[in-house]
């Protein structure tokens, strides 16, 4: 039914063009009060007996979000938008629907009502629909969306009394104080704190994405000061590597590609400026709040006294997040526009406020109290948004943009080259001019050449005709001696227009090979030159336009002071401090959630992404609150409050199990242990050039894309989308559906959709690739080799051991050194050509070390 | 024809027996209760009693004309040549039809193989999908979606049933296409990555040259000490068990990478099979040999309990030269009867469901090109025709009609999520119940369309 009711209402521009007048008390004989005895006596009937079953609040389920119980229900009409205009019967879908007429959604569906009674609806409505029903409360509808309002994460996150615990020594401060009090409420006991070498070895990883080093391990294993694990934690908060880290966490949520990705996809050459940004402000500590604004709105944010260009640059590199999105580029106009904003809309409530909004594009929200009305408000925003995401126009490319220019003097730079680019079309095009008329001159010449043989052919007959000694017929001569001039005069042209061809032809070639050099480029956003408000697009339907949606926020969400949307803008500045107002519920919650999942494995609220109705409730609430206050306090800093979380005596338990614990809470939701981590593909991939000794921590130039341009990416060799790096992960090429084998392997989420929260499989084809897999057999290689260089050791005893340091971040087992100095003898006594075994013997055994499951995860060093 | 025309790669009942003792072992219930992954992939019970067990999924990608193959049009004979829709006029079936087997369901001369096979044959002749363009009807064939990236049919079937040899990957794709969505044609989007497809080389490349990614070791150990370094490698790995179920999935995610090294070249070696079987497929026999090789590497993947196989052929997008389509269509017929035949006398085409579509069909009347008329038809998406068999879809039957020239369903139309519903209820799963919860809402292959056609199920 659903189904037909959109069919029907798509053939319809619905509005009410004149609004009901409620309230008044209708006089006798106006239309109202002929209208209300007839609503009262031939309307109301039929509804009750035919229509209440499927659309009234007692329905079971309300078909197609249409109530006629009541009059508010009646007027405002279900999901495909209204269905009565009052004193318009043809334009009212209502009386399509009585009629049974084609397309529309059969109403009610088993029988056609009797004509009569389709007459009195036309009446009725001709009458101007009046409705005589007192409003008994909300719809249903209303009153979900009220009742909605009411669910926790919209409210303000509050002040917390600590409460008491019986451990009182077992906590270290107030985040110790709320998780403990959840585990005793439960009966839950915490387990022993993780020793030294567990801690340094999750701290490392967690923070930079980097195994420590012997030394590193050593040196924390042995400072006794009662700041020590504050030592540790705080010069890798400092290091260049944290942003690397953290960044990456960051470019999952905002999907961060390289690629538009879809059916045709083409390369985005300039999308690694943001991925810089991300990794720059993260090692900045940029407030949270500002980050945010600077993604959504840097391009309209107000330049401050002091401000660096490089500062003001990065700002407006920022906004790309609104433009790399995944894109059907054949795809053009409205549809085109309007699946870019639905992305950007997903995006950016999801990534910020854990927000399915893009939900309400089509139907008011299922379960958040998000109408549709809302979603074209937001999409008014990004209408008015011009997003700067490059490409070129060709086959299966459509629309392509402005970019922006970067670096020193890039304005400049990009101008000059444009000017070039100019200046070779101007000259391709007198060239190309030049090369017509020589076309045509060589033509004439041969025209020349055909006339004067034709004359010489004349004259020579002539001359044969009279025989000997007579003389030449002098009209023929002449006609001759003309051709030959002709003739000569069209050479010398052809000539004279080779050369001038030439000196052209040169001085394109000498343009193109003076290209001045170009600035680096960025994506980014700007406003259009016109904002507008949009309609709501019926069932997102963009043909099928409802009623105006003036460009605003989210009405369910609770902001005071409102910032004002300024008619002359897109309203995404406005927006964007909307989002970041500290009375904004969502938004710190959400991020020190994504914090606290990063740093145990799963949020406080579990789905990281979906702060909604569906979405998972807090486990503790009390302390997502403490935290989000105390993340607005402290300016939005990320860095101090990962420091916070990590000097707790929560994040520093041990992962040893508990039978008691595991009867109650066997999923560990109130963290009672830590729960062991599998590394995400990066860092294993990082690990492994750690330990190999090739990682290369210098940030590349660019991205690898870059000097592709633009292109279809299925035209792309693979190594050269994927060409051999040693740089950290989070610098290889992102391309949609063609992301590094091993990323794909080890789970990397796709970057064509939001996510905080990674999956976490284990496949043969993992462990295929860590067995058998070029690039593992190549770095076991090199990490032999650097084993065997090394000076630390001096036997075979000790070179297993400090293998295993490197990898594992711990001293090697008894057993486990009988075994690698077996398997190494047994290698190093085989005698093969052209290898060399020792190399071999050392690399098979970081290869069973690369193959271990404490490899790439974070568990208990035992 | 021999029933053991052909070594067979493991027999259902050893794997059944390696299954319990190899990975049901390793499933005993560990301390944590934890997700395995193997877990995920383990034989799971479906909704209600299934009919099928396995998908053979035939892609002819491109749009195949049905007016060459199996919509007989007498009256779009009647009158080729007059006016049509479009520009073009309207062009008669360019190759004869005649009615074959029990129910005489029309082919045309183009699949004189496949004609031989009716009797084994659902003709679906009223397909609809939901547009006529490539780039937006493949993908909407593989994963009922074209706007958003959502996981292929195939990880849908997996996530549903697990898969029956832990030897293997449950989902195998064959030479599909880079292009018109490419590898999200048969990945997993937000499932978890073990359902996504592993796939056997590229559209484009010959089957014979295609293979499975670091099968074959690289760091040039002898087998013995490879399995050394790998027994080392699981001691270490026992010492952790205590600490997370994860460990018990790396465990056996490393045996089954051992087993894969066994058993993956072995179902991938086509010279295991009589050379009776080869001819049947018509392997090396010239056009038939790539498709035919496809067709003998599925049935010998689902003979060895792989759940879902999708094998592709493109070239199917007749714009022009349509004078050649039944060159074209030799390429395919045999094989494809020859894979009907085949799973017939081994007893497993009453519970393999086998599909043969394209991502729709094409128009009555001739395209004019660049101003020339061409022997070719355009895309059409209202009309065409698809085909299951065997795993318990109603043979010898031909269900729906277009219009008497063949540019629209007008009768027994199945829509594309018609036939995603259909085929998941022949597989047991009922398609409104198998729901994956991603960013808040509950998503299916369906998406919220989909009837299960109950007049084309046995």
């Amino acid at each position: 039914m659903g189904r037909s009711l959109f069919a029907l209402v798509a053939l319809f521009a619905i509005s009410l063009s004149t609004p009901f007048t409620l309230g008044e008390e209708p006089q006798a004989d106006t239309p109202d009060a002929k209208g209300i005895t007839l609503f009262d006596t031939q309307i109301k009937p039929v509804l009750v007996k035919h229509c209440y079953e499927c659309h009234s609040k007692d329905s079971e389920e309300i078909g197609g979000g249409l109530e006629l119980d009541s009059s508010a229900g009646m007027r405002r009409g279900g999901d495909s938008g209204s269905i009565l205009v009052s004193h318009e019967v043809e334009s009212s879908p209502l009386i399509r629907m009585l009629r049974h007429e084609e397309d529309a959604s059969a109403m009610p569906p088993e029988h056609k009502l009797g004509d009569e009674v389709i007459s009195a609806f036309e009446e009725w409505i001709r009458l101007g629909a009046p409705d005589s029903r007192e409003e008994t409360g909300p719809t249903a509808k209303d009153q979900r969306v009220e009742e909605g309002k009411r669910h926790w994460s919209f409210q303000q996150p509050q002040p917390f009394e600590s409460p008491t615990v019986q451990q009182a020594d077992w906590p270290r401060g107030v985040i110790d104080n709320l998780v403990l009090a959840r585990m005793e409420a439960k009966g839950l006991k915490p387990v022993a704190d993780a020793n030294r070498r567990t801690l340094v070895r999750r701290v490392y990883f967690d923070l930079i994405g980097l195994p420590p080093s012997p030394q590193q391990v050593e040196q924390f294993v042995a400072d006794e000061s009662s700041e020590a694990l504050a030592n540790l934690i705080d010069p890798l908060l400092d290091a260049p590597r944290f942003g690397e880290r953290w960044g990456r966490h960051w470019l999952d949520v905002v999907r961060y590609a390289e690629s538009s990705g879809m059916e045709f996809n083409f390369t985005y050459p300039h999308a690694w400026p943001y991925r810089n940004y991300v990794i720059d402000a993260l090692n900045q500590d940029k407030p949270y709040d500002v980050f945010l604004r600077e993604q959504i709105a840097g391009d309209l944010m107000p330049v401050g006294k002091d401000e660096t260009p490089q500062a003001i640059e990065a700002r407006r590199i920022a906004p790309s997040m609104l433009a790399f999105g995944p894109k059907r580029h054949n795809s053009s106009g409205t549809e085109f526009q309007m699946d870019i904003v639905d992305d950007q809309i997903n995006t950016i409530f999801r990534a910020t406020l854990a927000m399915t909004v893009a939900c309400a594009r089509c139907h008011d929200h299922k379960f958040d109290p998000i109408p549709t009305k809302d979603y074209y408000a937001l999409a008014g925003i990004f209408l008015s948004t011009e997003p700067l995401y490059g490409t070129i126009k060709q086959k299966y490319s459509n629309t392509p943009t402005d970019l922006l220019s970067i670096g020193p003097n890039a304005a400049a730079m990009h101008a000059t080259a444009e000017d070039h680019e100019k200046k070779i079309q101007e000259a391709d095009k007198q060239l190309a001019a030049k090369r017509e008329e020589l076309n045509k001159a060589t033509e004439a010449e041969k025209l020349a050449t055909a006339k004067k043989t034709e004359a010489e052919k004349i004259v020579q007959a002539k001359t044969a005709a009279v025989e000997e000694g007579a003389t030449v017929d002098p009209a023929a001569q002449q006609t001759l001696d003309q051709a030959v001039a002709s003739l000569q005069a069209a050479a010398n042209q052809v000539v004279a227009l080779k050369s001038d061809a030439a000196s052209l032809d040169a001085n394109v070639a000498e343009l193109k090979k003076n290209r001045p050099p170009r600035p680096q480029y960025a994506m980014t956003v700007r406003d259009r030159a016109k904002p507008v408000d949009t309609k709501v697009a019926v069932r997102g339907n963009f043909r099928d336009l409802g009623e105006v949606a003036p460009r605003g926020f989210l009405s369910a969400v609770h902001v005071a002071n409102p910032p004002k949307i300024d008619a002359s803008g897109s309203g995404r500045l406005e927006l964007a401090e909307w989002i970041t107002s500290p009375d904004n519920p969502l938004t710190a919650r959400v991020m020190v959630n994504r914090i606290w999942h990063h740093l145990f494995g799963r949020g406080l609220v579990a789905s990281v992404d979906n702060f909604g109705m569906i979405g998972k409730q807090p486990t503790h609430p009390q302390l997502l609150d403490t935290l989000a206050l105390q993340f607005i306090q402290e300016g939005w800093s990320v860095k101090r409050m990962i420091r916070e979380i990590m000097l707790s005596r929560a994040y520093q338990l041990g992962s040893e199990s508990d039978a008691n614990n595991i009867e109650i809470d066997p999923d560990n939701r109130l963290f009672w242990r830590a729960t062991p981590r599998r590394l995400e593909a990066e860092t294993i991939r990082d690990a492994i050039l750690a330990v190999s000794g090739q990682l290369d921590l210098e940030r590349p130039v660019g991205s690898t894309v870059t000097p592709l341009g633009d292109q279809l990416v299925r035209g792309i060799p693979t190594e050269k989308i994927q060409p051999p790096s040693n740089h950290r992960s989070v610098y290889l090429p992102v391309v949609r559906d063609y992301v590094p084998e091993l990323f794909d392997l080890f789970d990397f989420p796709s970057p064509s959709l939001v996510s905080g929260q990674r999956s976490v499989t284990n496949v043969p084809s993992q462990a295929l690739y860590l067995r058998n897999s070029t690039f593992v057999a190549e770095q076991t290689k090199h990490a032999a080799k650097r084993l065997l260089a090394s000076k630390e050791v001096t036997d075979d005893a000790g070179r297993a051991d400090l293998a295993v340091r490197w990898s594992l971040a711990r001293g090697i087992t008894e057993a486990e050194r009988a075994g690698a100095l077996q398997l190494v003898q047994q290698i190093q006594q085989t005698k093969t050509e052209g290898s060399d075994r020792n190399i071999d013997a050392w690399a098979a055994w970081f290869h069973t070390l690369f193959t271990t499951a404490e490899f790439r995860y974070l568990v208990d060093v035992l | 024809m021999t029933k053991n025309s052909s070594q067979p790669i493991v027999s259902r009942r050893e794997w059944l027996k390696a299954g319990s003792c190899g990975l049901g072992s390793l499933m005993v219930s560990g301390f944590f209760p934890n997700r395995s992954d193997a877990g995920l992939l383990a034989p799971k019970q479906p909704h209600f009693t299934p009919k099928a067990k396995r998908v053979i999924f035939l892609f002819i990608n491109g749009g195949p004309s049905q007016f060459e193959s199996f919509d007989y049009k007498p009256d779009l004979a009647a009158r080729s040549g007059k006016k049509g829709i479009g520009k073009g006029k309207l062009l008669g079936p360019l190759w004869k039809f005649a009615q074959h087997g029990e129910s005489g369901m029309w082919v045309s001369e183009a699949f004189p193989h496949l004609a031989k096979q009716t009797d084994r044959l659902c003709m679906l002749n009223a397909m609809q999908t939901t547009s006529r363009a490539h780039p937006i009807a493949i993908p909407m064939l593989h994963t009922g979606e074209f706007q958003f990236v959502r996981p292929s049919f195939g990880s849908w079937v997996l996530y549903g049933l697990g898969t029956e040899n832990q030897d293997l990957p449950g989902f195998f794709t064959v030479k599909p296409t880079r292009t018109f969505g490419g590898p999200a044609n048969y990945g997993s989007a937000f499932l978890p990555s073990t359902f996504q497809a592993t796939r056997l080389g590229w559209d484009g490349q010959a089957v014979k040259s295609a293979s499975i990614r670091n099968l074959t070791p690289n760091h040039g150990l002898t087998p013995d000490t490879a399995r050394g370094t790998l027994d080392l490698a699981q001691t270490m790995n026992q010492r952790l068990l205590g600490q997370t179920e994860d460990v018990r999935g790396v465990i056996d995610s490393l045996e089954l990478s051992e087993r894969m090294q066994q058993a993956v070249p072995n179902v991938l070696d086509l010279g295991r099979e009589t050379k009776e079987t080869l001819d049947m497929y018509g392997v090396d026999a010239g056009a038939t040999d790539d498709f035919g090789r496809q067709c003998l590497l599925a049935r010998r993947l689902v003979e060895s309990g792989v759940r879902f196989v999708e094998v592709s052929n493109s070239g199917w997008d007749h714009h022009s030269g349509l004078d050649k389509f039944k060159t074209k269509a030799e390429t395919i017929d045999k094989p494809i009867a020859a894979l009907l035949t085949d799973l017939a006398r081994r007893g497993l085409l009453e519970d393999t469901l086998v599909l043969w579509t394209g991502e729709f069909g094409r128009t009555p009347d001739t395209q004019v090109l660049d101003g020339k008329e061409t022997i070719g038809r355009d895309h059409n998406a209202e009309g065409y025709t698809a085909w299951l068999a065997g795993g318990g879809v109603h043979a010898s039957l031909t269900h729906g009609t277009t219009d008497e020239l063949g540019y629209k369903a007008v009768e027994g139309t199945v829509h594309l999520h018609d036939l995603h519903a259909t085929m998941l209820h022949l597989l047991g799963l009922d398609h409104t119940r198998l729901v994956y919860r991603y960013g808040g809402r509950d998503f299916r292959l369906t998406n919220i369309q989909g009837n299960v056609i109950h007049d084309i199920i046995a």
